[in-house]
């Protein structure tokens, strides 16, 4: 018996040495198993940043360490399915785990490396090396599409070039023992020695070169021959968890042969005693330092001012705009009354209060460079320096921005010479207040609120979203969602972090927690609620909802209390340095950058993190195992078991394992031998009501012509040679590779309890009627796969359809529908005249499953 | 032994101890916000210091610790008053540390990371317990 079965299966190592399929089969399960691991691990780390979770150093180390050792056998394991080295992947592998272990040894990694960006390429993704501030302002700008003065950031890794090149970097680590033994007079000491060290230190003549050049770049583009800019500080964690207002210096009005000493005077600020102070005070460890320093066109503000989106002590939905005439500056530094105006946070923003100051002087910048006061005219003392259109156009801006970082935001703006509002910097606001929305006022507006449903489906990531509902079926509606709704859509796809940015929040029908999508769900925070099953049935665009992804209900209408209570909770977790680092580890975990597996940048030389790598195996595993069966398959197939049906498919069957119950030896297998839970299933749909159609087709004379004319590729050989179709099985697994009538059909699906290894691999090529025809039965089979929760590809008559993480009875039902489907395309080009044709048949294709799988 | 807090009426006071300031910085607000008193150590000399000057109504403890570690807290806790309720709390959980645990009298046994939700119930159910236990003789107050 045993000899039996290594002779069945001695085709699979022909004349290289290959492993037995079974091995190889264990390979790609033990596949299957680490990717679904590495996911959950990813996605448990995630969901440690969200604060229910207390965890420590330790667990940051170990989980780090499980992690890597597993992408490791996952490679691995690949090597032996793919009998390939993959040094590529292993490269990448190694890339990633040596910036882990750097990071958790103290050593901060940056990834690249420019000296000066300019603003129009920044993005929260480069905070790194734009520092926090600068990077929000080019989301800002380059994402809400506002205005922000233009400009250049002098990146973080000029910083630590700048200090290294003087030996100053060194010269700070003491700071950590004075703080611990709290003696603050030393500190003192060491911060006014280190500022006097960097206003007097030399640049490195290369990176004095680039600044300068950035700068005369910036003044051509502008044409402005007397270009003034204002310097800011941009450092690491300023502007996001902790907000540093007001700790860093910023230099104004600078000219050219200014630029440089501005330079180093923001440098310096980062070493004041009082910022130094409280990132001591903060928790921040000395190598979390570094100065980006953002240089924008100086704005010769008509109006400025700050705004708070969010001021609930002042009233109900309210926020809080302080404005003057001129300059911003006053307004940051309290110097100066203000206008004090109260507006509506809800579209459109009226306004609730206003108090007008006297303001007799404005801020200006000074011709010879910095800022003077200048006396304002009488008449405009007392007057609001506001009008309606400009509250109005400030509020939709400032609730643009909030919404962008789920935070109520702290705004300096200004409206230039030529009306435009320029965004100067957006910091989150803390709010210290008294909660805002005790439990009562909440279980009160929920009482009221109509819930659309409840407790269905997984939370991917906690949160709170309001806003309209969005349907998302196909890319054309993923390139037109709108900023500010709720995805809805049936199915989860990695596609969607396209949008993520822009979206409040996500409901899915079908999905799973641990899916690609919801870590990226939670890499961009966005509250989703996944396999939902009934949100596309219950929903449409349009409807303004209120989804609750803490309490997993979704609620009609704006709970805006709910979203309230969020906005005002503490969050002081995010201040602590293991947050820190755990969100700086997960960069090199978790993003996803192989997305299009189609795309030419899916390679292995292109995996960034741990997550690019787990996507890329699973990816390249399934293939693998495909083009096994097909190449290898047919060609070595010696002695497998001739399927006894009255189905006319003429099926030889390998059983792999555990697949049927007849002996290894048998050259027949009866239907009721099979134990693979795919192949029963897809035999099932094959025969059941007639779906097999025998009818005789009419083929037309054109039809006839096409199919005689065509050349044939080998593997699309005539269809009266059948015994030839051929399907692997093991006991929750099946590989067919069938020719039915003129098709050629790959069905390569695992099926079990595991929710997370199952899938369905659908593909369909070929036919013998002409091109529109074919394209005409791929249309209609793409319409059936899409209604059964498949995502599909179609590429002129070839249907790739994709079906992952459904429960057993679902994947059955679905492995049925396949079985149907096949039966029913048979031969159905000849019968496709018309594009109506397409819905025609797939309504009554429809129809026939209803019976047949139950739906 | 100069005070007693464990009077009814009187909030639970509680006593942190992590070698891993993370965790008492988590862990003080949360329990502050149900209107605990909270103290928290860093190192288990201290901590034991200070039990031997107050009895705490619940103490919860690190295992893995520099010095003493987890089960000598346990044990001096109980020892410094029988009414004093142990929460072990580890990075390290194995079953034979969590049996070892429950044998020397801890009320619970965490494993790390946790949920804040998790201990603030396990604190909830020491609280009711207390609060079945002290009732019979209680005198009832309005």
């Amino acid at each position: 018996m045993r000899h039996g079965l290594k002779h069945l299966l001695a085709f699979w190592r022909p004349s290289t040495e290959s492993l037995p399929f079974t091995v190889l089969f264990k390979k790609f399960q033990s596949i299957l198993e680490r990717n679904n691991r590495i996911l959950e691990l990813m996605a448990d780390m995630g969901d440690k940043l969200g604060g229910e979770y207390v965890f420590d150093g330790h667990y940051i180390e170990e989980v780090s360490e499980t992690l890597g050792d597993l992408v490791f056998k996952l490679i691995s394991d690949f090597s032996i399915l793919n009998q390939h080295q993959n040094a590529d992947l292993f490269l990448a592998f190694e890339r990633i785990r040596l910036a882990i272990g750097e990071e958790l040894s103290g050593q901060h990694i940056l990834t690249t490396g420019e000296a000066v960006v300019p603003l129009a390429q920044l993005g929260h993704e480069l905070s790194e090396l734009a520092g926090a501030k600068m990077a929000n302002l080019g989301d800002i700008r380059n994402r809400l599409a506002l205005s922000t003065p233009g400009g250049f950031v002098i990146t973080t890794p000029s910083f630590f070039e700048f200090l290294q090149h003087n030996n100053l970097l060194g010269k700070a680590r003491p700071a950590a023992q004075y703080w611990h033994d709290q003696d603050e007079e030393a500190l003192k000491h060491l911060a006014d020695e280190m500022q006097q060290s960097i206003l007097t230190a030399t640049l490195p003549r290369r990176l004095s070169a680039r600044i300068l050049a950035a700068f005369d770049a910036l003044a051509e583009r502008r044409q402005q021959h007397n270009l003034r800019v204002a310097m800011r500080s941009s450092a690491w964690g300023e502007d996001g968890c902790s907000s540093f207002a007001g700790q860093y210096q910023s230099v104004l009005n600078v000219s050219r042969d200014q630029v440089l000493d501005a330079y180093r005077q923001v440098v310096a600020s980062a070493y004041s005693f009082e910022a130094w102070h409280y990132r001591l005070y903060k928790g921040y460890h000395e190598n979390e330092t570094a100065m980006a320093v953002g240089c924008q066109m100086m704005v010769k503000g008509l109006v400025s001012g700050v705004i708070h989106t969010y001021a609930p002590h002042l009233a109900a939905g309210a926020m809080l705009a302080s404005a003057v005439w001129g300059l911003c500056a006053p307004v940051v530094k309290g110097i100066k009354a203000t206008d004090t105006i109260v507006l509506s946070r809800t579209p459109p923003y009226p306004l609730i209060s206003l108090a007008i100051a006297d303001k007799p002087k404005q801020l200006i910048l000074a011709p010879s460079g910095g800022t003077e006061w200048e006396d304002l005219p009488e008449a405009l003392h007392q007057v609001p320096c506001m009008t309606p259109e400009q509250m109005e156009q400030l509020a939709r801006a400032a609730m643009s921005i909030e919404r962008y970082y789920k935070r109520p935001q702290e705004i300096e703006w200004t409206f230039d010479l030529d009306g435009t509002l320029q965004i100067l910097q957006a910091r989150p606001l803390r709010y210290f207040g008294e909660p805002f929305a005790p439990k009562q006022l909440i279980s009160d507006a929920t009482r009221r609120a109509e819930i659309v449903f409840a407790g269905k489906g997984f939370i991917a990531q906690r949160g709170i979203a309001v806003g309209k509902v969005f349907l998302v079926e196909n890319d054309a509606d993923l390139a037109a969602f709108p900023h500010g709704a709720i995805l809805l859509s049936r199915y989860t796809s990695p596609r969607y972090s396209a949008i993520m940015h822009k979206a409040e929040g996500i409901l899915t029908d079908v999905g799973s927690p641990t899916g690609h999508m919801a870590t990226l769900s939670r890499e961009y925070r966005v509250p989703t609620i996944v396999n939902t099953e009934i949100a596309t049935s219950q929903l449409q665009t349009g409807d303004e909802i209120t989804l609750d992804a803490t309490q997993n209900i979704v609620y009609r209408g704006n709970i805006g209390v709910l979203d309230h209570f969020e906005l005002t909770e503490e969050e002081v977790f995010e201040d602590s340095y293991e947050y820190r680092l755990l969100r700086r580890l997960l960069k090199f975990i978790s993003p996803l950058n192989l997305l299009d597996p189609q795309g030419e940048g899916f390679a292995a030389t292109a995996c960034r993190t741990y997550h690019d790598i787990t996507r890329f195996v699973h990816e390249k595993a399934v293939e693998e195992l495909i083009s096994l069966s097909e190449q290898r398959g047919a060609q070595y197939l010696s002695a497998p078991k001739r399927l006894t049906t009255a189905l006319p498919i003429g099926l030889m069957l390998i059983d792999g394992g555990g697949g049927t119950t007849c002996a290894p030896e048998s050259r027949t297998v009866m239907p009721e031998q099979i134990v693979s839970l795919p192949l029963r299933e897809l035999l099932n749909g094959m025969g059941s009501l007639g779906m097999w159609c025998t009818e005789p087709v009419a083929v037309d004379l054109g039809s006839f012509m096409s199919s005689f004319t065509r050349t044939f590729s080998a593997s699309l050989a005539s269809p009266a040679e059948i015994g030839r179709n051929l399907v692997v099985v093991l006991d929750h697994y099946m590989n067919i590779n069938m020719r039915l009538g003129y098709h050629f059909t790959i069905i390569d699906a695992y099926i079990s309890e595991a929710i997370n290894d199952n899938y369905i691999y659908f593909r369909f090529l070929g036919g013998v009627t002409e091109l529109i025809r074919r394209s005409r039965r791929a249309a209609f089979i793409a319409k059936v796969l899409e209604r059964f929760d498949f995502r599909v590809e179609i590429h002129g008559d070839l249907v790739v359809g994709r079906l992952k993480k459904l429960s057993l009875p679902r994947m059955a039902e679905r492995m049925r529908m396949v079985g149907g489907l096949v039966g029913y395309t048979r031969q159905l080009d000849a019968r496709m005249h018309t594009d109506k044709d397409v819905n025609h048949h797939a309504e009554i294709f429809l129809k026939a499953m209803q019976s047949v799988i139950g739906e | 032994m100069t005070t007693a807090t464990g009077t009814p009426g009187s909030p639970l006071h509680i006593l942190i101890l992590d070698d891993e300031p993370i965790v008492c910085k988590r862990l003080k607000p949360a329990f502050q916000k149900m209107g605990y008193e909270v103290e928290t150590f860093t190192d288990s000399a201290s901590a034991l210091a200070r039990l031997h000057e107050t009895t705490f109504d619940i103490v919860i403890t690190d295992l893995k610790m520099e010095g003493a570690d987890g089960m000598q807290v346990l044990t001096g806790a109980k020892e410094s008053s029988g009414t004093t309720h142990v929460i072990v709390i580890t990075g390290f959980a194995t079953l034979d540390t969590a049996k070892e645990s429950y044998r020397k009298g801890a009320f619970d046994f965490v494993a790390k990371p946790f949920k804040l939700r998790d201990i603030l119930d396990c604190v909830k159910r020491i609280e009711e317990k207390r609060r079945d236990e002290q009732a019979p003789d209680a005198p009832l107050t309005v």
